[in-house]
């Protein structure tokens, strides 16, 4: 008894210690996290909330007019904007068929190197493979602008010199924009494959072998082995292609400029042109903040995926 | 989760959402308030010398002696006349050690394209900054630069320097590149680089026998081949020598010209068919656009400048000053309606086209008139300079208007003359073939600039997507695209105050 006695004093002594040294962990945590703290504010937080400020004022940089508030004008102008309603549905149509061609394609090309280890070379061929992807999306534009060129390209050269008539796809009205999706699609293929070999990966290979044993029908096997471990990853995959794909400027900015007309005008390049090329930052702010709330909700669907993924594996 | 807890999270939620939107508000007034006091136009063009210390004289032989001092201005990028005063940079450093005993380090400069150099070089001078401490800029900024006070009024530099007031070879560099209001008379800009419109040809295919044979026999009349003879040349007659000049199955355009969307290239290119035309894009007087630019005249002038696309590759409707390069320089085109300040660059020794097959011209005339777009840049001054930048700034201004430093520009570097007393420089004229058209140009009346607001931008956005959107095929009309433009820059111009005509009623729900 006597013994159970000395314990708890000296548990309750040991108490205030267990406090300082939880005390100096906050601290150091803190500390250690303070710098990245103070950029992610100075960088992120900060100018997200100055953008939410700026879309309720009426300002444009070369006016020489102070910003004056107008609350909620420039969303209402947004909204009223048939250009911009037309820009986001092409923008939509731009993310699926992108996006559905890349998953298609990715997953293709990814159960071809799966498991083909011994594939003669299957190194270099995927490295070759993702340098797509790798290559800055500005740089992978202007060379396509340069092969697709009527006059001076070399897919024309060719063209021309098998006798058919010169391809003019990224001025015509009605191949421009499917252009865009295959140099898309081009460039962002091999992320799909990527996410694609990595969903495979998951898959425990005890359960492949046991499959393997059970001698189990190619429908079944994806379908009750494959699929439950590969579909988190994969769907991870398709959201950040769908987060990503629905911000596409670049690409349309320097290979069509959003032409010919507003064929290829995109949002992104929409908002560009608000912000650099009209200097309406009051609005393009507004217009940013839209844009802000889609991709929340598409992270939102992530989430909801991650948490089905935790749910499942409990 | 009970419902108590739900409701905290939604309290939570809500509280979070409402310190976001607390925050947001004010982040904006500060905003506001920041730049309160950055609205303020500076007064008349006062002409009175300004106090006698004030860093607008300059640097005199002791106020700068021993210091070292760096020096940044902004440039256009991939304009090689606006990136001369860093090939000459050396000069100024002996200049300034020489005359005032301050060492400069080596120029450092920001440059951009012309639609994107405001973007970079604006933050900077909205937040008082003297980054760029002298500034090359495009002529249409005038109004949105010196509006908030950003840059030095020129008048009061020159009532500090007399000798930088040079007399410019016609009113048109005047009105261009200094004065802001248009027809107030205050200065703000410095010329820089001059530009006028023109037409650069293959003068080896002009003088090919054969082809002027072929000619003569197809046309019966014989072919210029001499800049007397073109001078005068009527776009009809012009177009005739094209329309010879086109031939798509051996890869040879017979012209080239802008169409793009990108910064002011269709507008500029398409102006001189609607100014020499009897068109207008707007009063300056009373700021009015709508009923003025969306005229039958200008449409006419539209269809007939869309339409000589037929002489030109099939992506002519993105074409702007580097695909001209391209075109010509690789030998697609036998023509092409270039800015004259690039000149030197149309023909290479590494091209196809070297530059003695070159030959340029002044753009040709409709029933006899002529009136072209102003190209070209001014220098300004930022008024955030310190009082040893402002000194180096005007002593910058002072070296690169001696003959000297000008003789560099013009003999090597690309620039063209301006001044009264370098377009009578017979030097200067035989630098090169594009120097005479330039002149030609330059002259009273012949070209003419458009809008210097600070409303430029937005107004120029607007017109060049809906002049771009015919010439693509997506707008159906001449007449569509200039009806659009005009309401929409109306309600631009209206909404700033700068008219009292509202837009048409239906102007929002105008659509290309």
């Amino acid at each position: 008894m006597a013994k159970s006695v000395e314990t708890l004093e000296q548990s309750i002594k040991d108490v205030p210690k267990a406090k300082k040294l939880e005390s100096k962990k906050t601290w150091l945590s803190w500390g250690l996290l303070a710098p990245v703290l103070f950029f992610f504010i100075l960088m992120s937080v900060l100018p997200t909330v100055w953008m939410f400020g700026l879309a309720f004022y009426d300002y444009t940089l070369t006016s020489a007019q102070n910003p004056r508030f107008v609350g909620f004008d420039n969303f209402r102008d947004f909204l009223a904007n048939r250009a911009l309603a037309g820009a986001v549905s092409r923008t939509l149509i731009f993310v699926l068929s992108a996006v559905i061609l890349q998953t298609i394609l990715g997953i293709l090309i990814g159960v071809l190197f799966w498991k083909n280890d011994k594939m003669p070379g299957r190194r270099l061929a995927l490295t070759l493979l993702f340098t797509p992807m790798v290559v800055t999306p500005i740089a992978t534009s202007l060379f396509w602008k340069f092969i697709l060129d009527p006059t001076l390209g070399v897919l024309n050269f060719f063209v021309s010199t098998f006798g058919f008539d010169r391809i003019d796809t990224l001025s015509s009205t009605t191949l421009a924009f499917p252009t865009l999706v295959f140099v898309d699609t081009w460039m962002w293929t091999p992320f799909m494959t990527l996410m694609t070999l990595a969903a495979l990966g998951s898959v425990p290979k005890a359960e492949l072998e046991a499959a393997r044993v059970d001698r189990l029908p190619l429908t079944r096997l994806i379908r009750t082995v494959i699929w439950p471990h590969a579909k988190f990853i994969l769907g991870l995959g398709l959201l950040l292609r769908i987060i990503d794909a629905f911000k596409t400027m670049d690409l349309a900015y320097v290979m069509t400029g959003g032409g010919p007309g507003d064929r290829t005008e995109l949002i992104a390049v929409s908002l560009y042109r608000f912000a650099f090329k009209s200097f309406k930052l009051g609005y393009s702010s507004a217009v940013s903040v839209f844009l802000l709330f889609v991709a929340i909700a598409l992270t939102a669907i992530y989430l909801y995926v991650l948490n089905a993924r935790k749910k499942a594996e409990e | 989760m009970s419902e108590d807890t739900k409701m905290k999270l939604d309290r939570r939620r809500l509280l979070k959402a409402g310190a976001i939107a607390g925050a947001a508000i004010p982040a904006a007034g500060l905003l506001a308030a920041c730049s309160d006091d950055g609205g303020s136009t500076s007064g008349g063009g006062s002409a009175e010398a300004p106090a006698a210390d004030s860093p607008l004289y300059g640097s005199n032989a002791t106020n700068m002696q021993g210091k070292t001092i760096d020096f940044a201005y902004s440039r256009i990028g991939g304009w090689p006349p606006s990136a001369a005063p860093t090939t000459q940079w050396a000069d100024f450093q002996a200049y300034a050690l020489e005359n005032y005993g301050y060492t400069v380090n080596d120029i450092t400069f920001v440059e951009a394209g012309f639609g994107e150099l405001f973007q970079k070089v604006s933050p900077t001078l909205a937040a008082g900054s003297s980054e760029y401490n002298l500034m090359v800029v495009d002529s249409q900024w005038l109004g949105a630069l010196s509006e908030p006070g950003w840059i030095v009024k020129a008048d009061d530099v020159f009532a500090a320097n007399p000798e930088l007031d040079i007399e410019p070879f016609s009113s048109l560099v005047r009105d261009t590149y200094q004065v802001y209001p248009d027809g107030s008379g205050i200065r703000w800009g410095f010329p820089q680089m001059p530009d006028t419109q023109g037409v650069f040809m293959r003068k080896d295919m002009l003088e090919d026998p054969a082809e002027q044979a072929a000619f003569k026999a197809a046309t019966g009349k014989d072919l210029p081949t001499t800049y007397e003879e073109y001078v005068e040349i009527e776009y009809s007659a012009l177009v005739e020598i094209i329309d010879f000049f086109h031939r798509p199955d051996e890869e040879m355009f017979g012209t080239a010209l802008m169409y793009s969307k990108e910064y002011d290239f269709f507008s500029c290119a398409y102006y001189p068919f609607a100014y020499s035309t009897g068109g207008k894009i707007w009063d300056p007087e009373t700021s009015d656009v709508y009923g003025i630019l969306n005229s039958d005249i200008n449409a006419a002038a539209m269809e007939e400048f869309v339409g000589l696309m037929k002489y030109q590759p099939a992506d002519a409707a993105s074409f702007g000053i580097g695909s001209l390069l391209d075109l010509f320089n690789g030998g697609k085109c036998f023509s092409a309606w270039q800015w004259l300040a690039v000149g030197a660059f149309m023909g290479g020794a590494d091209a196809v086209v070297k530059p003695d097959m070159v030959i340029s011209i002044p753009l040709p005339k409709w029933d006899g008139k002529l009136i072209g777009a102003m190209g070209g840049q001014p220098w300004v001054i930022n008024a955030f300079n310190n009082d040893d930048q402002m000194r180096v700034a005007i002593d910058v201004l002072k070296w690169w208007y001696t003959k000297d430093t000008q003789d560099k520009f013009i003999k090597n570097n690309g620039g063209l003359p301006w001044s009264k007393e370098g377009a009578a420089n017979p030097e200067y004229l035989s630098v090169a073939h594009y120097v005479e058209p330039f002149l030609y140009m330059l002259e009273e009346g012949r070209s003419q600039d458009f809008w210097h607001l600070p409303e430029y931008a937005e107004m120029l956005a607007v017109q060049q997507e809906a002049f771009n959107g015919y010439a693509s095929g997506t707008v159906a009309s001449a007449k569509d695209a200039l009806e659009y433009a005009a309401a929409k820059q109306q309600q631009i111009l209206f909404n700033a105050g700068r008219t009292t005509t509202p837009p048409p009623e239906n102007v929002d729900s105008l659509r290309l």
